[in-house]
Order: structure tokens, then C-alpha cells, then sequence
């Protein structure tokens, strides 16, 4: 159990070990794990105005001379653009092109896979809600994730069962973050929308989209086959698609 | 229904000074299965952490030098306030923990005068639900950054 400040949020991390003689292979797992995290933060961060990832969007850097993580984040990012039908879109942004709604998730995926060790039976990494796990929390059952409720404090808004990733966006979050691409400003349909899958970082942009869009982003959802999504949208009625894996 | 104003971002440049007050990185120690306190509510077994709003004890996990804290100032954000409370011991971050939250109070309020939905698989209490991790999102994290620079900078007077 760990937690690290980084990337303006904390990142926890549980793991299960093999043995108690594991604990140094995983203790040095865990630094790379967190390492990862700040080299992400160091490239991608919106507020370190030298970032890598700032001066491509600035012009003051070709996307080509750029760190290799640029160029694979921003490719996940066009990808997930096509996955969303354009509601997820980094390049409409104001002010250039912002990776902002899916780098936290694959900077996630990143620290996870750090973690993917023999001596590591189980862990999860959640950066600030959005987590990716890998084995079974107890060798009896997989991670059960609860859904934060976007409205009753301390509440959840169910239960999942949750192999590899799920990312949740929300209104209550950050406001100005969400933007409608099809608007150009913010906006956003659904107070909470959560999407599970194999991989975090399309998870998190796709949980941006949804969050935006709902249940136009939804319908996209539902035609990929390993990916699921559910909705709250603002008056309260929650739309899901079909494998969704809730915990019963 | 009238809506909170929406955050707006700041700019790169007005961000830029946030968080340099160190040459290193600031780093939690390792907690070995002891509830952290400055996990965000949103993370971890709800059974370990404080619920949100709770102030959390910040005892640091070495004696020696001395610790001081500070929470820095209330920031305002989309549906709430947040602000966080900071504790250095010998020079470096020992423990960052959420002071104060509010958020959805008065968004509650505002569904409670229309009628509060219910959603078809939701738990009161996420402490009663048995769970490992929590998704959901979060703080933003300008508010999060504002609030530890502002005790950072109490902490240096």
C-alpha cells in the first residue's frame, strides 16, 4: 500500500505479494512504478510550462523532435477519437491540443505495468480515479470497484467487477476540462460516466467523451466489443450498455 | 437549474511557479497497511480512510525532527471547495491530506428540491459496499495545487 502525490493528484496502490520475501522486489517495482508517474508528469503536466507536452502544443516544438511518449499518447489520443465518433478530440481544445483527458489513465497503465512482477500476485493502481488492476485482489475474487455517486457524498453509484481498467469522468470534477468538441466550450450531458475495459488509457479518454457526450458516446461504446460503458446522466436516469459488469 | 460557475482553467504560464518549492520530488514514505491519510477520499478501502470533509491526524511516521502543518486556503472549484493540509518534517513533505471538502452539499440541495433520484444500484455507504478501490473523478487538480502551494507558502514564514 502506497500513496504518491504526482500529476496534481494522489495515486494509491495496493499490492499483494507472494511472500514476505518478496518485499524488496516489490518495494523496487513500486519506485519504478512511481518513477513512471513523474516522468509522465514531467512531459505531460499543462502547468509546467516547459513540458514537452506544452511546447508541441505551443508550436515551439515539432511533434516529431518530441519525446517518444508524445508521439505514442497523442496517437492513442486520434485513436481514441475515432473509437468516440469525435467526441473525445484533444485537438479542439482551446489553446491547442490538450491529451489532458486520457494521459492520467495511461500514465497509470504505465505504473501498473511496472508492477507486473512475480513477486506481485495482485495490485491496483488508482491515480485519482481512474484504476487499473491486474491479478485477483484475493485469490477467492477479482477487484471489486465501486463508482463514486456523483451527487450523494460518500455514496456509490454501483458496484463493478473489474478485471483491468476503469476510468470515471464527471461533472462534479473539473469543469472546465470537459469540452464539447462539437461546441468548442464546456459542456457536458452526464454528471458521471465510467467506462471499463483492457486498457486505462483508452478507458479515461473514452470516459471524457462519454462524459460529454452520453448517449451519442454511448451508442460508440456499445459497438466495441471490450469496452462498456454507463452513464448518470444530469436529471438523475442512468443508460448503460449491455456487458457493463456490474457486481451483483 | 442554475449552475455552479465553471472553473477556469489557468494558464500554463500563471501555473508554472505551482509546486516548484523543492529541487525534489516531494514523495510519501511507504505505508505498510496503515490507513494513509493522504490518499484522496476517492481512492483506496473506504474502511481505511477518513470520509470526506474529515480532517485526518497527520503523525508523521518518524519521530525526529519536528513536523509542522499547515492547510492552505480554501479554493473554490465547480460544485465545491477543497483545501489540503500539509505537513513537512525536516525540510520535506511528509504527508499531504485533504483538510476540508465540500462538495455536493449544496449540489444535493439543489436536486432536493426537486425530487432526488435514485440510482437503480447505489450504495448509502460506500463502507458498507466491501470494496477495493473507488472510480471516480476527483478534485480538479488546479484547486489541489493551489490549496497545497498556499500552505506551502504558510509553512515558509
Amino acid at each position: 500500500m502506497h500513496v504518491e502525490h504526482v500529476m496534481g493528484t494522489m495515486v494509491s496502490f495496493h499490492l499483494r505479494l507472494e511472500s514476505a520475501t518478496a518485499r524488496p522486489a516489490a518495494e523496487s517495482a513500486l519506485r519504478q512504478a512511481c518513477e513512471e508517474l513523474h516522468d509522465a508528469d514531467a512531459l505531460f503536466s499543462t502547468w509546467k510550462a516547459d513540458s514537452p507536452m506544452n511546447r508541441v502544443r505551443r508550436g515551439l516544438l515539432p511533434q516529431a523532435d518530441a519525446p517518444a511518449e508524445v508521439a505514442e499518447v497523442l496517437d492513442l489520443c486520434a485513436y481514441v477519437r475515432e473509437l468516440s465518433g469525435g467526441w473525445f478530440d484533444p485537438w479542439a481544445m482551446p489553446g491547442g491540443v490538450d491529451p489532458t483527458g486520457l494521459v492520467k489513465g495511461w500514465a497509470a497503465e504505465g505504473a501498473l505495468r511496472a508492477l507486473t512482477i512475480p513477486q506481485v500476485l495482485a495490485a491496483s493502481v488508482n491515480a485519482g480515479g481512474d484504476v487499473a488492476v491486474l491479478g485477483r485482489v484475493e485469490s477467492t475474487r477479482p477487484w471489486r470497484i465501486g463508482v463514486r455517486h456523483p451527487w450523494r457524498q460518500g455514496g456509490l453509484a454501483c458496484v463493478l467487477t473489474v478485471e483491468q481498467a476503469v476510468a470515471t469522468s464527471g461533472d462534479y470534477e473539473r469543469g472546465c476540462h470537459l469540452v464539447d468538441p462539437q461546441a468548442g466550450r464546456p459542456a457536458t450531458r452526464a454528471v458521471s460516466a465510467t467506462v471499463s475495459g483492457p486498457s486505462l488509457a483508452i478507458a479515461d479518454g473514452l470516459a471524457t467523451a462519454l462524459a460529454v457526450g452520453a448517449d451519442d458516446v454511448l451508442a460508440h461504446i456499445a459497438a466495441l466489443s471490450d469496452y462498456e460503458g454507463y452513464v448518470v446522466r444530469a436529471d438523475g436516469t442512468e443508460a448503460w450498455t449491455d456487458g457493463m459488469p456490474f457486481s451483483e | 437549474m442554475k449552475r455552479y460557475p465553471i472553473v477556469v482553467g489557468v494558464t500554463a504560464a500563471g501555473l508554472a511557479g505551482v509546486l516548484t518549492f523543492h529541487s525534489q520530488r516531494p514523495t510519501l514514505p511507504l505505508t505498510d497497511g496503515r490507513s494513509s491519510s493522504a490518499s484522496a477520499p476517492s481512492g483506496d478501502r473506504p474502511a481505511e480512510t477518513p470520509g470526506p470533509g474529515t480532517p485526518t491526524s497527520n503523525n508523521p511516521p518518524s519521530q525526529g525532527p519536528t513536523s509542522t502543518s499547515a492547510t492552505g486556503a480554501a479554493y473554490q472549484y465547480g460544485y465545491g471547495q477543497l483545501s489540503v493540509r500539509v505537513t513537512m518534517t525536516g525540510g520535506r513533505i511528509t504527508n499531504i491530506s485533504i483538510a476540508a471538502l465540500q462538495t455536493a452539499d449544496t449540489y444535493s440541495q439543489q436536486l432536493a428540491d426537486q425530487v432526488v433520484p435514485t440510482l437503480e444500484r447505489e450504495v448509502v455507504s460506500a463502507q458498507s459496499a466491501r470494496i477495493d478501490a473507488v472510480s471516480g473523478a476527483t478534485y480538479t487538480s488546479e484547486a489541489y495545487a493551489y490549496s497545497v502551494q498556499s500552505a506551502l507558502d504558510k509553512l515558509a514564514k
